[in-house]
């Protein structure tokens, strides 16, 4: 178990210092180019060149990138062009803005994700899971902005129910939450409970099942107690992966409901050219992938005891 | 009570009361001129037999509520030095902060504001400005004459980099920086002339002008022309770090990208009427309109800064919303550098206007809501607007001109703008079919907003919007004068430039108008830009926002609304 921890660790260093090199390749390998964009356009050549010689980008590459990935570790991001701010200013609030609005989604998400999995895996073909599946296929098909601009419509101009933006000007309020939770659980419920029902009738058809039928044990038995802790190994890998998905995938609600969220805030770095907000950005966006990965492994790892003697994840072969 | 000495009046004034009887000038004409030498609004309404008109600007005697928040749903910009300011929004934020000498009103007329009074020599080349008595900086500061002769140097200090420059080109000296360019052309430095502003005392300040200009006090209410304090610098030249000002409201809470909150100030504090309203709040919605339209669906704001033409049907459905339509000399301008290739071919630009149906593109893309342009950056509701003849379109001509011009088969360009205004992409579409009959084939270069303004005086053939300007001069100042910062065309032509300057030394209104049409016919002839129409601009507020009208060029000043 250790020695799997371990292993898990190092690939999850070795996997930031790749990604921290690709980044500082992409955006700092040109400093004349790093000056214009922190100084704007209509910087003098000779301000320019001052400015690279006080924050030291005369110095070798390899030198530059250490000191830059120190800087990064200490959590130094250096200062935003667009916000005029340090970047942690900004980033920790809105990254903490987007794991209210993950929260929110996944508190409804994954019970109900995992509820309609079930029950449309257990019997597969039946009148019920058919309904759930055409429900989760169109759900799924159903972009985010168009589900964004229907629920808009109904609930903000037609019906006047709720607030039409979530910029939380006055403090949290969670009425500004539903618009944006609606559409994201809209978005991924049809993904997420589609493998769980995939997952659910793999197990209903092994020995196993059958066995404990054939026992005559409760069917609640069987199924809670057999059938579900095996399918939702499945379910839980995906799910962890969501998360993922929530943090920069969720541009496009963020932008609609005007939500001050770090896929907003990474449009915006993006769209200003804002450096340092960028390569902040990303490697706080690769940290949370890299992270849920390694905690969907031990997660993998719990739930599939005889890996743990192997001390493999994921593969779950003999 | 104080007495003061009655000032005289202007030598010109009885002339243009003389004309304005004979019918030779119309009142609008009037009321401008004479206001601009000096004599008060309220005075001039009655030489010209009329009732001063609302002007959306401080009006605080009618009776309203005091308190309440006024939300309005508007982008949130960085606001580091108003000298610079490059965008209506960032001033909005500062200006009930900051405060102006002068105030142009949506009548076009301009009052005084922290400018008490003020006299101009009869050859306009002398500008006399009394400053306001008892107006306190925010830190218990008296404004004074430093603080004005202070604002004038930055603004004109080339360092800076304010478009004031341009702005101000007559209070400016040109020196050889000794510097090259690319093609060995000395580099031309522009700052201010040794004099040309003058503390006479502590509430007086005089400007000296090398040549004559009439709308110095409408220049002066140009948005980046706040008058900061006079340690602005010495406070680290960041207005949002330290936001003192004189205005009525002071800076509560400020974060980019998010809010803006301003509360008022003391009345006792504050030197003009209270204002009604407790606190301001700038919401900051993003860019996509369907936010702001949803944020005023839902009554989260009680206002939007502006409506886009495309959002008017779904406003139109909201009953607790009224829209506002103003009429301006707000426009985007296909403008060519006729220092690159291929436009310093004059051909080129010709045939480039030539594709141009401007009634046609107005209807396109901005609902027919404005007026058709005549390429000279001048619009027909501006003063000094002097009539040409009617333009239309000629593709015959405009492959003629190409032909000779060395593109017997036509041409490739490549067009830039930006994405952020939806009736700009909408336009330059509708354009590039325009185009394509003449041989033209234009290519589209959409980039964001934001990317667009890193290289608007950069790329050889770019659409750029401008905003409304009380007159047409004072645009054609700041964008066509040789070597002014935001001449993003790279225009340089002494003779528009003298043309320029009779225009804005003239005061008899007939003879203005000779000139302008000059002006107008060198910039129309020359080529500089496409220019499609004049569009009408909307705001909305909801029905409990009382005392707001929109101002053409979209300022906020927001001492005489309340919330009903």
């Amino acid at each position: 178990m250790l020695r799997f921890l371990g292993k898990r660790l190092v690939a999850m260093l070795v996997t930031m210092l790749a990604v921290s090199a690709l980044v500082f390749l992409v955006l700092e390998v040109s400093p004349g180019s790093v000056a214009t964009k922190v100084l704007g356009p209509y910087s003098s050549p000779e301000q320019r060149q001052l400015w690279l010689q006080q924050h030291g980008y005369t110095a070798p590459l390899a030198l530059r990138y250490v000191r830059w990935l120190d800087r990064m570790w200490r959590g130094d991001f250096g200062e935003s062009t667009r916000f005029k701010t340090p970047v942690h200013a900004v980033l920790w609030p809105r990254l903490a803005n987007t794991a209210l609005l993950g929260l929110s989604t996944f508190t409804i998400l994954v019970p109900l994700a995992l509820t309609l999995g079930v029950l449309a895996g257990m019997r597969a073909g039946s009148g019920l899971d058919r309904l759930i599946s055409l429900g989760s296929i169109l759900t799924t098909s159903t972009p985010e902005f168009a589900s964004a601009v229907l629920l808009s419509t109904l609930f903000v101009f037609r019906l006047a129910w709720l607030p039409g933006t979530s910029s939380m000007t006055d403090g949290f309020a969670w009425q500004e939450l539903v618009l944006p939770t609606a559409v994201l659980v809209l978005a991924d419920t049809g993904y997420v409970t589609r493998m769980t029902r995939a997952s659910m009738v793999e197990v209903m058809h092994t020995a196993y099942i059958r066995t404990a039928v054939l026992k005559g044990l409760p069917w609640p038995v069987v199924l809670l107690k057999h059938a579900l802790r095996n399918a939702l190994i499945t379910p839980f890998t995906v799910v962890m992966l969501q998360i993922n998905w929530l943090l920069s995938g969720v541009i496009v609600v963020e932008f609609f409901f005007a939500y001050k969220g770090f896929g907003a805030l990474l449009l915006e770095a993006s769209l200003n050219q804002d450096i340092y907000l960028i390569e902040a950005c990303t490697l706080v966006a690769v940290a949370v992938a890299v992270g849920t990965q390694t905690l969907a492994d031990l997660g993998h790892l719990y739930l599939q005891p005889r890996l743990r003697t192997t001390g493999q994840s994921g593969s779950g072969a003999p | 009570m104080r007495w003061h000495r009655p000032r005289a009046l202007h030598p010109a004034v009885p002339a243009l009361q003389a004309q304005l009887h004979a019918g030779q000038l119309d009142r609008r004409a009037f009321l401008r001129t004479i206001t601009l030498l000096g004599v008060r609004a309220s005075v001039a309404y009655a030489m010209a037999g009329l009732l001063p008109t609302r002007t959306g600007m401080a009006q605080a005697q009618s009776k309203g509520n005091m308190g309440g928040n006024l939300r309005c749903s508007m982008r949130v910009k960085p606001m580091p030095d108003p000298a610079i300011f490059d965008w209506g929004e960032k001033s909005n934020q500062a200006r009930h902060i900051l405060e102006y000498l002068t105030i142009t009103g949506r009548d076009n007329i301009t009052r005084p504001y922290l400018a008490e009074s003020w006299e101009v020599s009869a050859d306009l080349k002398v500008w006399t400005f009394k400053l306001r008595q008892g107006v306190r900086w925010s830190n218990g500061d008296i404004l004074n004459a430093d603080d004005v002769v202070y604002n004038f140097t930055r603004w004109l200090d080339p360092r800076i980099g304010s478009s004031n420059l341009g702005l101000f080109d007559a209070m400016v000296s040109t020196s050889d920086t000794g510097r090259k360019e690319k093609d060995g052309q000395p580099i031309l430095s522009k700052s201010l002339t040794t004099g040309a502003v003058e503390k006479i005392d502590e509430a007086t300040v005089r400007l000296h002008l090398n040549r004559p200009v009439l709308a110095i006090p409408e220049n002066l209410y140009h948005y980046p022309c706040a008058i900061v304090h006079r340690r602005f610098d010495d406070m680290g030249a960041d207005f949002s770090k330290h936001p003192i000002g004189t205005g009525a409201y002071r800076l509560q809470t400020f974060v980019v990208g998010e809010k803006c909150v301003l509360t008022k100030r003391p009345a006792s504090e504050y030197w003009g009427p209270e204002a009604y309203l407790e606190s301001i709040t700038y919401v900051d919605h993003g860019d996509d309109p369907a936010a702001h339209l949803a944020a005023l669906a839902s009554r989260q704001v009680d206002m939007v800064h502006e409506v886009g033409v495309e959002s008017l049907p779904t406003i139109a459905r909201l009953p607790h919303v009224v829209v506002q339509e103003v009429i301006t000399s707000q426009t985007g301008v296909a403008r060519m550098q006729v220092t690159q290739k291929p436009f310093d071919d004059l051909r080129v630009r010709q045939a480039v206007q030539l594709c141009v149906d401007q009634r046609r593109l107005l209807d396109l893309a901005h609902r027919g809501k404005g007026e058709p342009a005549e390429h000279h950056h001048v619009a027909a509701s501006q003063p000094d607007y002097a009539p040409l003849p009617p333009l239309r379109q000629d593709h015959a001509r405009a492959r003629q001109l190409l032909a000779e011009a060395g593109y017997p088969n036509g041409l490739t360009l490549s067009l830039a703008l930006g994405a952020a205004d939806t009736w700009h992409v909408t336009l330059v579409q509708a354009f590039k079919e325009m185009c394509a009959p003449a041989g033209i084939t234009l290519q589209l270069n959409v980039m964001p907003g934001p990317s667009y303004w890193e290289v608007w005086d950069k790329v050889p053939f770019g659409f750029t919007g401008w905003t409304h300007r009380p007159l047409g001069v004072m645009t054609l100042e700041l964008g066509y004068r040789s070597g002014v910062p935001w001449n993003e065309s790279k225009y340089a032509n002494p003779a528009f430039d003298h043309a320029l300057d009779l225009a804005a030394a003239t005061l008899d209104v007939q003879e203005r108008r000779k000139h302008m049409a000059s002006v107008q016919r060198i910039l129309q002839h020359d080529a500089v830009i496409a220019q499609p129409f004049w569009r009408s601009i909307f705001s909305a507020t909801t029905r409990q926002v009382q005392g707001y009208a929109t101002h053409p060029s979209l300022y906020h000043h927001f001492n005489g609304v309340w919330l009903g």
